[in-house]
């Protein structure tokens, strides 16, 4: 276009020196209305890019919560309830002496059916995230931990000592191995979730799309403005379809934005926080409860256990900064407000039974400990860790509904949208081309 | 029976405070070579032949036929009501718990029982007390316990820091594979990988063995067979009355070789018990001469019954 070497035209300033404006203002109509058509056509197509791309983006966090985090977290936290349970099962029933008693096999038995059936789900949620690699440690030495539990049944059966050699491998297995992993596999669903969540109710990709969204509107009422005063046509039917695709686009997607975003803070709010925080509850009641057995197992003088316990007294509460307190809390005004509640008020009970049977063995009350800590009765240990247990259960049940409920909801808002903001994109192209065309033919 | 005796044991048989140090196999905790705290140099010797001022088998001599004198340590167990005895609970044999019903049993069992029955008239007046081979030391020596009945080896070493009665049984060191190895002795385990529990002699003789094994140590003999059953070690090695009860727990494996050390047994008690020490010896006396020795070694070592190892007392 510009002929270096070639002089320019009197008059003629030379292209490359031209602004816009000038540009612009230079051009006939027709290169006027050639250009406005294709910027137009390229704004419309950009919206209905970015802003399908927002809605994919927003869409994927939302099924992300519902489908992978939130299933995953909690599968992570039945799957360390199914093996806790399960060490524990196996250790009251050798603790019984004499044949196995049948309700504890079981008991067991049912245990290591619902880690696995856990585990499986739990696997095919995760998919690549970072909770895999537990997943894989967990189902590679799940069968090696009912392995040696058997061993230690078929040993015990014979009247061989070795019995118990085989079920101390088993649970320092599965303490040492299978229930880190499970916690990690909580814990690190509970950090996908986050974000997960984040990506579906973030505020600055929906600045983005006002801020295309303001520009699109403006350029369309000033190309129909700038029609109707050099044309002196009053309505230019292409625009006013493609004007109207943008409203109907712009009013759905800041409503299903808006929708999406109040039920996922409200299932965050009044499920999956209360629930996270249900379960690391549930998890240290789960593992003072262990220290408690292993305590009064353990008669070599060596009181690391109960060590734990207290430390993870400390840490369960209730009390300022504490788990169970930190539960409670989050819990208020939810379904699970009075089980979390209920739990935080069994847990003092259940201190109070502790020492009471600390002090037992302490003073050499063997009997009358082991009686205080296994035993159904108002006042015992393991019954009052039974309903601090099944407290913490319902609460995370309760909340969980809840957060299904909203998070579903709000995962279903999205229904459609994606497509649908690409029609409409298409539809603002169709019209703006049509609109314009026609003016252009004019010229001809 | 005395209830505390089957209850307080009952719940030692799991996990025990082997747990806390317990892992998987393949950890650093089970598989790493055992620490050394309790092998001073001359511990490493299982039975170092007697110098100036130790004879590790002389015991002090019994006043005569047991009897609880006033004042002695005998009635202030008498005044408690029981014996509190350290015992394994995984020695198949001699000290192990049976379950089939939960009991404590085993040819270290019947010498506490014995001496519960020179106390009380009653042998089951005892409370046992499961303990790993490393705490038999520390539970004598802080009264923990009144004595330690658990395949103990009479020591120089352990001398200076508890008193022995005279010897009840004697043991020596041997080597204990599964049926296919190759393996006829301690010699040819160079750089492998044999098993022992942690505060033992034989943990001491594998380390000082000419052929380098490498030690592995855990807290209860089972433990070696389980590691052995998985291919985790290649031998165990220890007491050949240790080994015929692993050899009766899996018939599948075979004891080979020589005995390369001795290892008398013996009781061990405080030092500021030797009235206990004499009382316990002058027990053992009796059970050399009425048969009760013979008896419980017919039972539980099985036969031909070899004469009891004879008294040896300091001057």
């Amino acid at each position: 276009m510009t002929a270096v070497g070639n002089p320019p035209k009197r008059g003629t300033v030379p292209a490359a020196r031209r602004g816009p404006r000038q540009a612009l203002r230079a051009t006939g109509t027709p290169g006027k209305l050639r250009l406005l058509l294709i910027g137009l056509v390229v704004l419309s197509l950009a919206w209905g890019v970015v802003a399908a791309w927002v809605v994919s983006q927003r869409a994927s966090g939302a099924s992300d919560v519902v489908g992978t985090s939130e299933p995953l977290s909690l599968d992570g936290h039945q799957i360390y309830r199914a093996l806790s349970d399960a060490d524990a099962t196996e250790a009251s029933a050798f603790l019984a002496g004499g044949l196995e008693p049948l309700a504890l096999r079981h008991r067991y038995l049912a245990d290591i059916t619902q880690a696995a059936s856990d585990l499986e789900s739990a696997t095919a949620a995760a998919g690549h995230s970072p909770a895999a690699q537990n997943l894989a440690t967990l189902s590679a030495r799940l069968p090696t931990y009912a392995g040696e539990v058997e061993t230690a049944r078929a040993e015990n059966r014979l009247g061989l000592p070795l019995g118990a050699a085989y079920l101390r491998e088993a649970s320092g297995l599965n303490r040492g191995t299978l229930l880190p992993a499970a916690r990690d596999v909580s814990a690190q669903a509970d950090r996908q979730l986050s974000a997960a969540s984040g990506r579906a109710t973030g505020l600055p990709l929906a600045l983005v799309l006002l801020v295309i969204a303001i520009v699109v509107g403006y350029v369309l009422f000033r190309a129909q403005r700038w029609l109707f005063r050099h044309t002196h046509r009053t309505l230019n039917p292409g625009l006013l379809v493609a004007s109207v695709a943008g409203v109907v686009s712009v009013l759905w997607l800041v409503i299903a934005l808006g929708v999406v975003r109040a039920d996922l803070l409200n299932a965050q709010a009044h499920g999956s926080a209360p629930v996270a925080a249900l379960a690391r509850a549930d998890i240290a009641a789960l593992r003072a409860h262990a220290d408690e057995s292993l305590t009064l197992i353990d008669a070599q003088g060596d009181d690391s256990f109960q060590a734990d316990f207290l430390t993870v007294q400390h840490e369960l509460g209730p009390g300022p900064g504490t788990l169970l307190t930190a539960a409670v809390t989050a819990a208020r005004g939810t379904p699970g407000a009075g089980s979390a509640a209920a739990a935080a008020k069994t847990a003092t009970a259940w201190y109070a039974a502790h020492r009471a049977v600390r002090s037992l063995d302490d003073n050499g009350k063997h009997i009358k400990a082991i009686r205080l800590a296994t035993t159904p009765g108002p006042d015992h240990s393991g019954a009052l860790f039974a309903r601090l247990d099944g407290s913490l259960a319902r609460a995370i049940a309760a909340d969980q509904a809840v957060f299904q409920s909203n998070a579903v909801a709000g995962r279903d808002a999205f229904t459609g949208l994606e497509a649908g903001v690409i029609v409409l994109a298409l539809i603002m192209v169709a019209g703006c081309a049509r609109g314009l065309s026609k003016r252009l033919a004019e010229y001809r | 029976m005395n209830p505390r005796r089957s209850l307080r044991l009952v719940p030692l048989l799991l996990l025990a405070g082997g747990m806390a140090v317990w892992a998987v196999p393949g950890s650093a905790a089970v598989l790493a070579p055992p620490a050394h705290r309790v092998l001073a140099p001359a511990a490493a010797q299982a039975t170092p032949a007697p110098t100036g001022t130790c004879d590790p088998t002389a015991s002090l001599r019994p006043a005569g036929p047991p009897r609880v004198t006033p004042g002695s340590f005998m009635a202030k167990i008498r005044a408690r009501g029981y014996l509190i005895a350290g015992v394994d609970q995984s020695t198949y044999h001699f000290g192990y718990l049976n379950p089939m019903d939960g009991r404590l049993e085993g040819f270290d069992i019947d010498m506490v029982h014995a001496i519960a029955k020179a106390i009380f008239g009653n042998p089951n007046k005892v409370e046992f007390k499961a303990i790993s081979d490393d705490q038999r030391i520390p539970e004598v020596r802080s009264g923990a316990v009144d004595i330690v009945a658990h395949t103990m080896t009479i020591n120089c070493a352990r001398l200076k820091q508890i008193d022995f009665s005279t010897v009840y049984f004697d043991a020596g060191q041997r080597v204990l594979v599964e049926k296919n190895s190759p393996v006829t002795s301690i010699a040819g385990l160079g750089g492998r990988r044999v098993c022992a529990t942690t505060g033992s002699t034989s943990i001491a003789n594998i380390k000082a063995a000419p052929s380098h094994p490498i030690p592995v140590a855990v807290p209860y003999w089972t433990d070696c067979l389980v590691l052995l059953q998985q291919g985790d070690v290649a031998a165990i090695s220890t007491d050949d009355s240790i080994l015929a009860g692993l050899v009766a727990q899996d018939p599948w494996t075979k004891i080979v070789g020589p005995r390369f050390s001795n290892e008398p047994y013996g009781l061990a008690i405080s030092q500021q018990h030797t009235d206990f020490v004499r009382f316990v010896n002058a027990v053992l006396q009796r059970m050399r001469t009425d048969g009760q020795w013979a008896a419980s070694y017919a039972h539980w070592v099985g036969t031909p019954v070899p004469a009891p190892p004879p008294a040896h007392y300091l001057s």
